[in-house]
């Protein structure tokens, strides 16, 4: 089956439910059930448990789950282990493998997702369980268009490239926007966390150059505090922000890497956005990131 | 001694003094003139500090469950502990539990010994209680509670990684019973009653400097009335963000005045052995009330 994702046309032998399918037959990356070496790669130059990177090779092995072989930034050879679920193994083919195809193509990944303001792109960045999802759903629900859930991939114009129109949310987070989620999917049966389809009307469907970047963070405080980063102090932040910064390392791209943030730096805002630990009520929260977003128009 | 790794762990059931050896640690190793920052403790993160294994994984580990997170969590020690060129300090408030197949999940390999404090569990029921926001009643009975564990829930993603604390007493004898040496335990009453010795031995142990100065400066910066007024000019990015303070009494016998006869006999009933092999109560099952105590670890200390 052929999708299209990220800017690109994934052939696949194993189904990817949430992607939207295309009729083009000349495939940018190939998804294939094939035995993958169960040591690793032959010559690798960064060995992590359970991975190893190579300059254009990444080997992974989730236990129970499997094993992939991702290379060239166009293929991907998954071995699943025995009594591994198909959701399981999408998750990763959606997430760690696409991640490290990306970098691959010498493209910027970003661990945030992105929403559309205006005809330009907003990213919210942040490491996981700090309120990316729940504010990506918030805003959904106020009628804006998502492009991407958790892997912004950004093009060579820093634009965002499209996902697939589906978030993930956590049963916490459908508890505090009234999100009934007795008829969605759970993504895995061993956690509580949903597969929440977009209406095709607020998955914006095209890249979009992107306008800002906020990092999402929390402290102890009772505050919300938004800061922005400006001049040469946006670069550490935002290269904290790549997806899985670890692989780069391995396949030599620092350098690249570097450059992307720059040309990203002197392209978006940087802002930081800290929030108390303790549960604040995310409608109060969700309006004053529509404020600080604000005033701009809505993407309809 | 077999010192394998480069990581020494601090562990203790919660409220027993572990971020107050932390501090200590910080300061000792600074040799700073000015206390340093409880925000920037230069100790290592908590031994289930999600991004710290993350980042020791070449994948995600987010849309696991918490037991196939444990099972890579000895492999992430390891690698962590090869990425250190010195020895490194990380608090762990795990019990010291093995997963299917036996393998330890504070990995040996990664180890280089074991700081284990123990404090009176009468007065940790009181400071936990505080912590967690919690009646004493409910956190005596989580205290005996073999599944009490910190951020096991499936619902939402923790910053933490599911900790299995065990009952109290499980705790204790998991890491003093199961885990391979080098392990030193200390008292959190020795380290308040006598400080200077106490905290000299630990000093040893994990390898800092330990000449007396030293040691004293370290213990002024981060006596107690040192550690609340920083954190009333500032907050604890560790603080619970239900708990008023973290730092709250830090004293010997608080549960004299804070628990009831009932509770008092409910925490002896639970963990009635294992307080009296750390001599928290006596032979009769009573507590032994700090002025013994002191007398008592004074004259052992003198000898």
């Amino acid at each position: 089956m052929m999708y299209r994702a990220f800017g690109l046309n994934i052939l696949s032998e194993i189904k990817l439910p949430p992607l939207l399918k295309t009729k083009a037959n000349n495939p940018d990356i190939t998804i294939k059930l094939k035995g993958v070496d169960k040591q690793g790669l032959a010559a690798p130059e960064l060995i992590k448990p359970g991975g190893q990177t190579a300059p254009n090779e990444f080997w992974f092995h989730v236990p129970g789950i499997a094993r992939f072989y991702i290379t060239n930034g166009d293929s991907v050879h998954v071995d699943p282990e025995k009594g591994a679920s198909e959701q399981s193994i999408r998750l990763y083919l959606l997430g760690t493998c696409i991640g490290a195809l990306m970098h691959q193509r010498k493209r910027l990944v970003i661990h945030g997702n992105a929403v559309r303001i205006g005809n330009e792109s907003v990213i919210f960045a942040g490491v996981s369980g700090n309120g990316k999802s729940t504010l990506a759903a918030a805003l959904y629900q106020r009628g804006y268009q998502l492009l991407t859930d958790d892997l912004a991939v950004l093009d060579e114009n820093c634009c965002v490239q499209p996902a697939y129109p589906q978030i993930k949310i956590w049963q916490d987070t459908a508890d505090k926007l009234g999100i009934d989620t007795s008829q969605l999917q759970r993504i895995r049966l061993q956690i509580k966390k949903y597969a929440y389809p977009l209406e095709s009307h607020q998955f914006c469907n095209a890249a979009l150059p992107v306008k800002s970047i906020y990092i999402l963070s929390t402290h102890n405080r009772e505050t919300v505090d938004i800061s922005p980063i400006v001049g040469m102090n946006k670069f550490v932040p935002l290269k904290n922000q790549t997806y899985r910064g670890g692989h780069l390392e391995g396949l030599g791209l620092k350098p690249q890497h570097l450059k992307h943030c720059a040309q990203l730096a002197n392209r978006a805002s940087v802002t930081k956005i800290t929030r108390p630990k303790k549960a604040c009520d995310i409608h109060q929260f969700v309006s004053l990131i529509e404020k600080e977003l604000g005033k701009t128009e809505r993407a309809a | 001694m077999s010192h394998q790794g480069n990581i020494y762990w601090l562990a203790s059931y919660p409220k027993s003094g572990n971020t107050w050896v932390r501090a200590f640690i910080s300061n000792l190793m600074r040799e700073s003139s000015e206390p340093v920052d409880i925000n920037a403790l230069c100790t290592g993160p908590i031994a289930s500090s999600r991004e710290w294994i993350n980042k020791a994984l070449d994948f995600d580990i987010n849309e696991l469950s918490h037991d196939e997170i444990d099972q890579l969590r000895p492999e992430a020690y390891c690698w962590l502990s090869e990425q250190m060129n010195n020895p490194s300090y990380v608090k762990v408030h795990d019990g010291y539990t093995f997963l299917p197949k036996g393998r330890p999940l504070i990995s040996q390999k990664a180890s280089r010994g074991t700081l284990y404090i123990i404090r009176n569990p009468l007065d940790v029921a009181v400071s936990f209680a505080h912590h967690c926001d919690l009646s004493i009643d409910q956190t005596i009975s989580n205290m005996a509670d073999p599944q009490y564990c910190f951020a096991d829930g499936t619902h939402k993603i923790y910053p933490q990684l599911r900790q299995k604390l065990l009952t109290w007493s499980e705790h204790v004898t998991s890491w003093l019973d199961r885990h391979t040496p080098p392990l030193l335990l200390v008292r959190y009453e020795d380290m308040k009653l006598n400080p200077l010795a106490t905290f000299t031995k630990i000093a040893r142990f994990l390898e800092l400097p330990c000449e007396e100065t030293a040691i004293e400066n370290a213990l002024t910066h981060c006596e107690i009335k040192n550690l609340q007024a920083q954190e009333q000019t500032k907050t604890f990015n560790e603080k619970p963000p239900r708990a008023k303070n973290f730092f709250r009494k830090g004293v010997v016998g608080d549960w004299q005045t804070a628990l009831n006869e009932g509770q008092i006999r409910k925490i002896i009933f639970s963990h009635g052995k294992v307080m009296q092999r750390f001599g928290y109560i006596d032979e009769q099952n009573q507590p032994i009330i700090p002025f013994d105590y002191i007398s008592a670890r004074d004259k052992e200390a003198l000898c």
